[in-house]
């Protein structure tokens, strides 16, 4: 019993700490720390609300790109607006963005040198099961401070991102997250809920801050499509290099891409006893993908197989049934009309190099309308060698390079074959 | 004694009696004790009568109370001297006067039509149009059902699509009957069904063409030419059996079929056109390997192919 009552002692105490630790933050940096709000000019009311912070004496901010996308994307019709801990308001000019990595600098535009500490950026990464402090303006409720632990990168995504336990609550996306030494280790970037929250590491934004002192930006629409050139050559370059294995998907010869950041799922209908056809399907794809604005998405990449064989039918329904399974094919990432154009396609038999597949296969691409050189590919093929038997393999990549999807594609129809 | 020719005629000048009088006097009225009994209550009793004054044959309108008129002029008839081909307007009715020396247009071959026609509507290329037509339906609806299905699942729809489909000769005969024509039913009945099969080996066809030949052939310009000229033909053969009509008339009115009936789903069909399609369009026709004719192409050449869909949607970004 003594003891019970000493473990409970000692809990209480530390989260007692823990309290007074996080009161004693929020005295400390609430000057530094804003809320963010994107003003719609037309109706004068805010868009979009986020948190952000002080990083330089000169009034430079740190948010989350998807906070003030909405006016990277349309300065024309938005205004962005800072409102301080003493309620001081005033306005801000977009300085340079991040979007691979969901970070932006804004400025404020009074020019006036702060008095008030600002927040530091950590020189190191935090320790797992570190103490952290995460600090924002959840649904526009007024400043918090949520203490929370560092539980590491998240192993499968692509883009680094900290696995943060605490809640995370929207409207604190791209406040800071400090340590125990009020050093910014991370930005609040998402949430799935029950206390898992995900962090931008702070070097990224060391890395941001770094490049603006070089050289800042002009464009900020050209800075985002050199971003996303980059980073679709650098995704593109890591899964081609990555071992591609071969699985057998019923007599079919498929590959998937052995890489931390891709995963893959299956499923078939073995068990309908009244199925005409037997169907077994595997699709693998990124986890991550990037936010360009709302209803805005790229940078997937999805691959999923289908292989079908007949059940007591004649070679004609069955193909009559299968053709009915490739009339679908899409890309993932959202996209509004003004994003892009419709899709162009073109089709033909094919067969790869090694013969072992006859297929009909269609390539379609459309093109980013903002950002020069990118698009997004869809590619399809259907067997057709076999008359009881059809493997269909589809990929789509998307915001991605001509180079890129060709190399892709070559890769990718040389793996699709017959066991 | 002269012979004349009275044709009673309907406002569309077409023949609806016609009589052959060897007389020097015909009367016209609505009285039973006429030559020719014109049931049209604006008509007279005693209308009018014609007379042979051994020379020319006169109209005498005997007082009637609306009158007999010529039709081109509309100046009245009375006293008017008659020459062949003369229209004479009484009451809501017209005649026609011929003498018997009135020249004739020249004879009509029989077309090769005429002999296709009969064919078809013979009994037994009747039950096997009718029989493959129905077959092909239910065929078609068993390769579409993803499921099992019975004999009468797919049967019964077929055979209903059948008679629907027989609608359209049904109304075709209902129209020349109603315009004085023969009706010809099974005639239309043969025709209509024989085009009708030949539609499924256009879909066949399109469906050969569209599987086997890349996208670098403009196949959609003949797959769709194909059921055009079906159509045109389906009509040009109904006007041909059910109406007597000139070659000239036939083929506009058939033309202007296809027109609205094609014309109309294509501009259905862009009036149904979203606003931005984020969905690809494409042709993804597949059939068995037997009716894979066409070389296929090796990968890297369809990957050296593809650099042109880039420069397209390139293109299509520019216009927009």
């Amino acid at each position: 019993m003594k003891r019970v009552f000493c473990l409970l002692f000692a809990i209480l105490s530390i989260s007692v700490n823990a309290k007074e630790q996080a009161g004693q933050i929020f005295e400390q940096l609430a000057p530094s720390l804003y809320q963010i709000k994107i003003i719609e000019l037309v109706s004068g009311e805010k868009a979009t609300i986020g948190s952000a912070f002080q990083i330089t004496k000169g009034g430079l901010i740190a948010t989350n790109y998807h906070v003030v996308s909405g006016y990277a994307r349309h300065p024309e019709k938005y205004k962005m607006e800072y409102l301080d801990n003493d309620g001081n308001k005033g306005e801000l000019s977009l300085e340079s963005v991040d979007i691979i990595n969901d970070l932006a600098l804004v400025k404020k535009l009074d020019d006036e040198v702060s008095q008030n500490p600002i927040f530091e950026i950590s020189q190191q990464a935090p320790l797992k099961g570190e103490e952290l402090f995460s600090l924002g303006n959840p649904h526009d409720l007024g400043m918090i401070v949520v203490p929370g632990t560092y539980n590491g990168l998240l192993p499968d995504s692509f883009t680094d991102k900290i696995h943060f336990t605490g809640s995370i609550n929207s409207g604190m996306s791209g406040g800071p997250v400090v340590n125990g030494d009020l050093k910014v280790v991370g930005i609040n970037v998402a949430t799935s809920g029950n206390s898992i929250g995900f962090l931008i590491p702070h070097d990224k934004l060391q890395a941001l801050y770094n490049e603006y002192l070089v050289e800042p930006p002009t464009d900020i629409t050209g800075q985002i499509a050199q971003q996303l050139k980059a980073h679709q050559a650098k995704l593109i370059e890591e899964v081609l290099v990555s071992n591609w294995l071969q699985k057998p998907l019923g007599k079919g010869s498929i590959p998937t891409i052995d890489a931390p950041f891709i995963r893959c799922w299956g499923d078939s209908n073995a068990d309908k006893e009244s199925a005409l056809l037997l169907s077994a399907v595997a699709s693998c794809s990124l986890e991550d993908n990037t936010y360009i604005e709302n209803n805005f998405f790229t940078g997937h990449l999805v691959m999923e197989y289908r292989y079908l064989s007949a059940k007591d039918i004649s070679d004609t329904k069955f193909y009559h049934l299968y053709n009915q399974k490739i009339l679908s094919a899409r890309a993932y990432n959202k996209v509004q009309k003004d994003d892009v154009t419709e899709f162009s396609c073109q089709h033909d038999i094919i067969s790869p190099e090694n013969q072992t597949m006859t297929q009909k296969a269609v390539f379609c691409a459309r093109a980013y309308k903002d950002f020069p050189e990118l698009y997004d590919v869809i590619y399809l093929s259907a067997s057709v060698d076999k008359n009881q038997q059809a493997l269909i393999s589809n990929f789509t990549l998307s915001g991605v390079k001509q180079e890129s999807a060709f190399a892709f594609m070559e890769k990718f129809i040389e793996a699709v074959a017959w066991q | 004694m002269a012979v004349i020719v009275v044709e009673q005629i309907n406002r569309g000048k077409k023949l609806i009696c016609r009589d052959r009088f060897e007389s020097d006097s015909v009367e016209i009225g609505r009285s039973y004790q006429n030559d020719i009994i014109i049931d049209d209550p604006h008509i007279c009793p005693e209308h009018l009568n014609i007379q042979f004054d051994g020379e020319h044959w006169v109209v005498h309108d005997q007082d009637s109370l609306n009158g007999s008129f010529l039709d081109e002029s509309k100046q009245n008839a009375d006293k008017h001297i008659l020459h062949s081909g003369d229209i004479i307007s009484i009451g809501k009715s017209q005649l026609r006067i011929v003498f018997p020396d009135h020249p004739v247009s020249a004879t009509v071959k029989f077309s090769p039509f005429e002999s296709l026609i009969e064919r078809t509507r013979k009994p037994v290329s009747l039950v096997f149009s009718l029989a493959i037509f129905t077959l092909m339906s239910g065929y078609l609806l068993y390769l579409g059902k993803q499921t099992e299905v019975t004999f009468t699942q797919v049967f019964v729809p077929a055979i209903g699509m059948t008679l629907g489909f027989s609608l359209w000769p049904a109304i075709i005969s209902l129209i020349s009957h109603l315009t004085k024509n023969d009706a010809r039913y099974w005639s239309q009945i043969g025709i209509s069904f024989l085009i009708f099969n030949f539609f499924w080996f256009s879909d066949i066809i399109e469906y050969v063409l569209h599987f086997n030949l890349s996208s670098a052939w403009p196949v959609s310009w003949i797959t769709s030419l194909l059921p055009i000229t079906l159509a045109f033909c389906l009509f040009w053969l109904n006007c041909y059996i059910g109406f007597h009509m000139s070659g000239k008339k036939r083929v506009i009115i058939s033309a202007s079929l296809c027109l609205l009936i094609f014309g109309g789903t294509y501009l259905v069909s862009l009036s149904n056109k979203p606003d931005f399609r984020d969905r690809p369009t494409y042709d993804a026709t597949i059939m068995t390997p037997n009716f894979l004719i066409a070389p296929s192409t090796p990968a890297n050449e369809f990957i050296e192919n593809a650099k042109q869909v880039f420069e397209k949607a390139e293109k299509k970004k520019d216009e927009d």
